[in-house]
């Protein structure tokens, strides 16, 4: 049940006819209790709140940061003209802001038995699945003195994928993907392990890729083309533990991995790799295995969409088992973590050789660009003293980058605007040597 | 530590603790409003409650002095009563000033006094009741200046209130001796009219009489009423006949109690009750309904549609928090030595591959020092760098920071000219 203002405002008429008119307990009474009939004739007449049915469609997928909009279908069962206000909540991240996230409200009159049909726009800002809260209906009376109120719980989750700003690095890097896969003629001797095909020779092509055997049956030199392996599988490997939770430039970190996992997932799947993924901290939280190469990104970005990065320390040492395990039959296996010296020493490093033994591993990190602005401060005390922190600090990341190149491992340390990039040339100068 | 600006974000490490722990514990979260920032609106509220109290004490203040100075026999002022009572003190009469009802009780049952009650109008209806007793059982002389309907009804029962009208000279017009002796004089006000029998009615106007004596029946006491107190006033005293009035009026007796009533006398009665007759009669009932009104207007806002919505919002933990803390450490316990080693360190490693040297021997002094004299040897800009950088990349501790801040700004400046000789001779074959 709810009250109007205009039970409070008949309330405060009521004050002139008990003050001038009738100051007595006779006069308290003839203003309660007409006021009292009428809050309950418009209980009694209003539709009820509680048998109304809602229904919508349950699944919706948006990027981040683009509109959508999500419908709500009222029906009024009873035998009553239903005059409601309803609040369709949502969190207040999913909501247009103007300039202040609303949370939307519909009003509407529904004549007895028929829907309608309410819309809202949403505008989910942050990746992840935002979930419906219950909707609220107000159903008026015919006086509008008060109404009756309740709560419906109807399922509804919006899915904001992940922005995918990398994007605009992909043409570039598809290139040079085309530039390795043998179609042009100017193919770099080494480029590729796997026999493509047998082409007259060029001059200026390398003389030791002429396949001799070829040349004695044909008037003209031949030469072999070779091209990058393909149907290779990758294994992309996100810790979420706390180091990704660390808001590196101005994103936390985790959104940047995703960043850099989709643009190498597209990248492989137009190079013919296939991409699996694992996100693991304490436990495993996300695993997609690649069925072919068409759907991986999608598949990848749903995957990625809901992944959030967990306040503990990640456990090393299942997560270098399920690496291992998902890894199987991968040839190059991106661990995307943090480096940071003394929980990664004591935690991820010492697994890294087992992980090194059997696959190619690149070690994606992000590293904060204010770290490299502090340690360029000078001028004052305060100034000397941050950058130093600033240098220790630096000094400690380039020990422990040190120690896994050592180890074998391939680290791609970078800002986090081009870690993306980077990763995939990488990933491209790994195809280029044929070490996948 | 002379500073030690902001301890509150001086995460829980010491300085051989991880450069990057980013600990949940100490996450200040993205979300912690800026503090001293107040909305433009609650600020010119503030300005205006401001501007109304000083504008209330001004205002207060003015009309206390005027209120506090009106016939005041203390008081210079153009309306105060000095004059009047250094006359009446040359002519050997003895004044005291009273403010509470209960000193003029006691003046007025004494025959050697004149008690003066210089605004009646003020007094409340106990201290009236309590005068009037008083009054009728003394038998000293009781002027009233000026009493309104209230007063004149209380403390001089025959007398009647009639009309105002203008303060002018006007002529005594009757045969008492005193009104004959000063003449006309600056009367008028409140006009009185009186059944008593002996009474002496002067200076008529054109509603009643503005002097009225009403002698008491069995002995030599009387009641004037004037029908105002101006002719006391300082600035009118020296005109007309007022001055002799005033001295005949008041001078009679040995003694002149001037009463000035006053709010911080015990015997003034609040005037509460009057208040409340101020308000219809059904204010009460009327309060009623509107704690009704207010309560269902309470009910009507107080009903949410629907709960709050919470947004899960993620943890964000800025990436070099831990390491500025750790700058503040250093700061707090001056760690000069582990800063510059610090620098030092990192100025070789950056130094070590432009001349050469292999970055395992970037730490050694006798592997990196010459080949970097070699470059610093050849263009001297200006002579203002040490001949060798020995001592810059490998000397001793600094001993306060401001050469810590010079070793800092030394080491940039030896990058500096190391990198532009190396890519001075690089352009040059």
């Amino acid at each position: 049940m709810a009250l109007t203002g205009r039970a409070a405002f008949a309330a405060a008429l009521g004050v002139l006819v008990v003050g001038f008119l009738v100051p007595s307990w006779v006069g308290l009474a003839a203003v309660q209790l007409p006021l009292l009939f009428a809050i309950l004739y418009d209980l009694a007449r209003a539709a009820p709140a509680r048998s109304a049915h809602f229904t919508r469609s349950a699944q919706h997928s948006v990027q981040a940061g683009s509109a959508t909009h999500v419908d709500l279908t009222v029906e009024n069962s009873s035998h009553r003209p239903m005059r409601a206000l309803i609040r369709d909540a949502w969190p207040p991240s999913t909501l247009p802001a103007q300039p202040v996230p609303q949370q939307p409200r519909h009003r509407v009159v529904v004549p007895p038995g028929e829907q309608r049909r309410l819309t809202t726009r949403l505008l989910p800002q942050r990746r992840g699945d935002h979930h419906a809260h219950p909707v609220t209906i107000r159903s008026y009376g015919p006086l509008g003195i008060a109404a009756r109120q309740s709560d419906h719980t109807v399922e509804c989750t919006v899915r904001a994928l992940p922005p995918f700003h990398s994007r605009r690095h992909l043409p570039s890097r598809l290139e040079r993907l085309r530039e390795l896969d043998g179609r042009t003629n100017i193919l770099a001797a080494g480029a590729g392990t796997e026999f493509d095909s047998l082409r007259h020779y060029v001059p200026g092509d390398d003389t030791r890729s002429i396949d001799w055997r070829a040349t004695a049956r044909q008037p003209q030199p031949v030469v072999r083309t070779w091209r990058p392996e393909r149907d290779r599988r990758i294994l992309l490997v996100l810790d979420t533990g706390r180091t990704a939770a660390v808001r590196a430039g101005e994103l936390p970190r985790l959104d940047t991995y995703l960043d850099a996992a989709l643009l190498l997932t597209a990248l492989a799947a137009k190079a013919g790799d296939r991409t699996d993924l694992l996100a693991h901290d304490r436990q495993v939280r996300a695993t997609v295995s690649a069925r072919g190469t068409a759907s991986a990104l999608s598949t990848i970005v749903s995957a990625l969409a809901p992944l959030e990065a967990e306040l503990w320390e990640t456990d090393p040492r299942a997560l270098a088992a399920a690496a291992l395990h998902a890894g199987r039959r991968a040839s190059l296996l991106v661990l995307f973590t943090g480096v940071e010296s003394a929980g990664f020493e004591e935690g991820l490093l010492p697994f890294l050789p087992r992980l090194a033994a059997e696959h190619t591993v690149v070690l994606a990190a992000v590293t904060d660009p204010h770290l490299a602005e502090m340690a360029q401060q000078r001028g004052s005390v305060e100034a000397v003293y941050r950058a130093a922190a600033a240098e220790r600090a630096l000094a400690e990341r380039r020990r422990t980058v040190q120690q896994l190149r050592a180890q074998g491992v391939i680290v791609v340390d970078e800002t986090p605007d081009r870690l993306a990039p980077r990763l995939a040339d990488t990933y491209l100068a790994l195809k280029a040597a044929g070490r996948l | 530590m002379t500073r030690a600006p902001s301890l509150r974000t001086a995460p829980p490490t010491g300085p051989d603790a991880p450069a990057d722990a980013a600990a949940p514990a100490s996450g200040n979260s993205a979300t912690s409003p800026g503090r001293g920032l107040r909305p433009p609106r609650a600020r010119g509220l503030l300005l205006a409650l401001l501007f109304l109290l000083l504008a209330g004490l001004a205002i207060a203040a003015l009309s206390a002095r005027s209120h506090q100075a009106l016939l005041d026999p203390r008081s210079p002022a153009p309306n105060g009563s000095r004059a009047v009572a250094q006359l009446l003190a040359s002519h050997g009469v003895d004044i005291r000033v009273i403010t509470t009802t209960e000193d003029a009780t006691r003046a007025a049952s004494r025959t050697d006094t004149t008690l003066l009650v210089s605004r009646p109008e003020l007094l409340g209806t106990a201290q009236l009741s309590t005068l009037r007793t008083a009054f009728a059982t003394g038998n000293g002389r009781t002027v009233l200046l000026a009493p309104d309907d209230t007063a004149t009804a209380a403390l001089a029962p025959r007398v009647r209130t009639t009309n105002r009208t203008a303060i002018s000279t006007r002529p005594a017009d009757c045969d008492s001796e005193y009104a004959a002796k000063a003449g006309p004089v600056e009367l008028g006000g409140r006009g009185y009219t009186t059944s008593a029998a002996q009474a002496d009615t002067c200076y008529p106007t054109e509603h009643g009489s503005a002097l009225v004596r009403i002698p008491q029946a069995e002995d030599n006491g009387d009641t004037v009423i004037l029908g105002t107190g101006e002719l006391l006033f300082n600035e009118r005293l020296a005109a007309e006949g007022n001055a002799s009035l005033a001295v005949q009026l008041l001078g009679s007796r040995s003694h002149l109690a001037w009463y000035l009533p006053s709010p911080t006398d015990p015997a003034a009665d609040s005037n509460e009750s009057g208040l409340f007759s101020l308000l219809p009669d059904g204010w009460l009932w009327g309060s009623a309904q509107l704690a009704i009104a207010v309560g269902l207007a309470a009910l009507w806002r107080a009903r949410r549609l629907g709960a709050v919505v919470v947004d899960r919002i993620p943890v964000a933990v800025p990436a070099s928090e831990t390491t500025e803390g750790r700058a503040r450490l250093y700061h707090r316990s001056g760690a000069r030595d582990r800063a510059a080693e610090t620098l030092r360190s990192a100025a070789r490693e950056r130094l070590a591959p432009l001349v050469g040297v292999a970055p395992e021997h970037a730490h050694v002094r006798t592997a990196l020092c010459p080949a970097l004299d070699l470059h610093t040897a050849d263009p001297p800009p200006n002579g203002a760098e040490p001949a060798t950088s020995a001592p810059l990349l490998f000397g001793p501790t600094p001993a306060n920071d401001a050469e810590l801040v010079l070793l800092s700004e030394q080491l940039d400046r030896l990058q500096e000219r190391i990198k532009s000789s190396r890519g001075g001779k690089e352009r040059r074959p």
